[in-house]
């Protein structure tokens, strides 16, 4: 005698089957379930990502590397107007000092150049070369205080942004003013946006305004995409 | 042989746990994986071609990443424990040099089969593991930028990790054929059930 499943497990196979065929004939019925499972999912990995980020800068590319062809360009809106000689960047919320930089003040503060991959959400990625100033270095100006865990950051455009503070606060997180070597275009975001190797792309704000330093967050404004749906903390 | 073998045809307990899990967590795998491909094909980017809405799981962007990385995990857990209790318990079923001899040698066609089934199936531990690796590249391109960079470019790194997909429908598709063939239905359902 064959020793036959029993009628628990054969019953268990027929419902895997079930929901496998489901799954493959438009697993519409389940696409309203993704973020339960991201909300299972996502502390976890958010924890997983904060670690591994935590050890130490990442490896910089070499100039030669930079793939200028590779870089698409995402807008929220239309790309907006900006007066470089009226522009400036507010840094507000929970620091000793409000500060309102213009881009001359932000040109004397010490430049940097990296070179590293940006990555979109979308699943493309290019090798750029930002250059500009450390956001520590802006955000030391200001004297944070040590209650602001998080920082928001609003867009010219609308958009915004909410950032954790260590990632804020890494050497390789800048406001930055010049890609390639070149005045940042204003479709890649000039004169002012944020450029970083730990963060996907759409956590780095073009037409960056605004610094907003905050004790915590609310849940229903944690940015414009993620309000949707992508992850926050998009770790690398 | 002395070892006490289960009687043929019955798979112990946890291989058919695992392929029974590994089954569910694939498909919620590809079909998510599919639609994240949709935002920017591979082949082509922003002018390349889409796939069509029954085969992804997610309905946009945002949703097939919140299941492709609440997946990830389990997938992982599974595959990894799969793997290392395959090796210490029955490592001598896995495919192994003489089967490819064998596969180009032997007369017998039983022996034949059981050499290429060997081969398929220990193939597909191996597309999985790079499934997860490419994967791993891709999702923490900064921290695990030493893997990234073993893929060469991302475009490189991109196409390793979509092909697993038709390379595992394959290898799959072998699987079931071959299972059917060394031991009918009863195997085929002693796999999974």
């Amino acid at each position: 005698m064959p020793p036959s499943p029993g009628p628990g497990r054969r019953q268990l196979l027929q419902a895997g089957l079930a929901s496998a065929g489901q799954l493959l004939l438009g697993g519409c019925a389940l696409n309203d379930l993704g973020p339960g499972v991201a909300g299972a999912s996502r502390p976890l990995n958010e924890r997983l990502e904060a670690w591994l980020q935590s050890r130490g800068p990442i490896p910089e590319f070499r100039r030669d590397q930079v793939e200028p062809q590779r870089l698409l360009v995402n807008n929220f809106q239309a790309v907006p107007q900006i007066d470089p000689a009226s522009f400036r960047l507010s840094v507000e919320g929970l620091v000793h000092r409000p500060l309102s930089l213009s881009l001359a003040d932000l040109a004397a503060l010490p430049q940097r150049e990296m070179v590293i991959r940006h990555v979109c959400v979308e699943g493309w990625a290019a090798i750029v070369a930002w250059g500009g100033v450390r956001l520590a270095d802006v955000l030391a100006l200001a004297g944070v205080s040590p209650l602001a865990g998080y920082l928001a950051f609003d867009s010219a455009d609308g958009y915004f942004e909410t950032w954790d503070r260590p990632t804020a606060l890494h050497p390789q997180t800048l406001l930055v003013s010049r890609m390639n070597g070149a005045p940042l275009p204003a479709a890649n975001g000039a004169p002012l946006r944020l450029a970083t190797p730990l963060k996907l792309g759409y956590k780095q704000s073009k037409w960056v305004t605004g610094i907003r330093l905050l004790a915590s967050l609310d849940p229903l404004r944690r940015g414009t995409w993620e309000d949707q749906g992508y992850e926050w903390f998009a770790g690398l | 042989m002395q070892t006490p073998t289960p009687p043929r045809g019955i798979q112990p307990l946890w291989t058919r746990a695992f392929h029974a899990l590994d089954i569910a967590l694939l498909l919620v795998m590809v079909s998510s994986g599919l639609q994240i491909y949709n935002a920017n094909p591979v082949f082509g980017g922003r002018e390349g071609m889409t796939l069509p809405a029954p085969l992804l799981l997610g309905g946009w962007l945002g949703g097939g990443r919140q299941w492709h990385f609440a997946g990830m995990g389990l997938f992982a857990l599974n595959l990894g424990i799969w793997i290392a209790l395959l090796l210490r318990q029955r490592h001598r079923r896995l495919a192994a040099l003489d089967d490819v001899s064998s596969l180009r040698a032997s007369q017998s066609q039983p022996r034949r089969r059981l050499a290429s089934h060997r081969l398929v199936y220990t193939a597909m531990l191996i597309v999985l593991s790079l499934a997860l690796l490419s994967g791993l590249a891709m999702y923490k391109p900064a921290s695990f930028w030493w893997l990234s960079g073993c893929f060469g470019n991302w475009q490189t790194l991109r196409t390793v990790h979509f092909a697993t997909v038709p390379a595992m429908a394959a290898l799959t598709l072998s699987h079931g054929v071959l299972s059917w063939r060394i031991g009918g239905l009863r195997l085929l359902r002693s796999m999974v059930g």
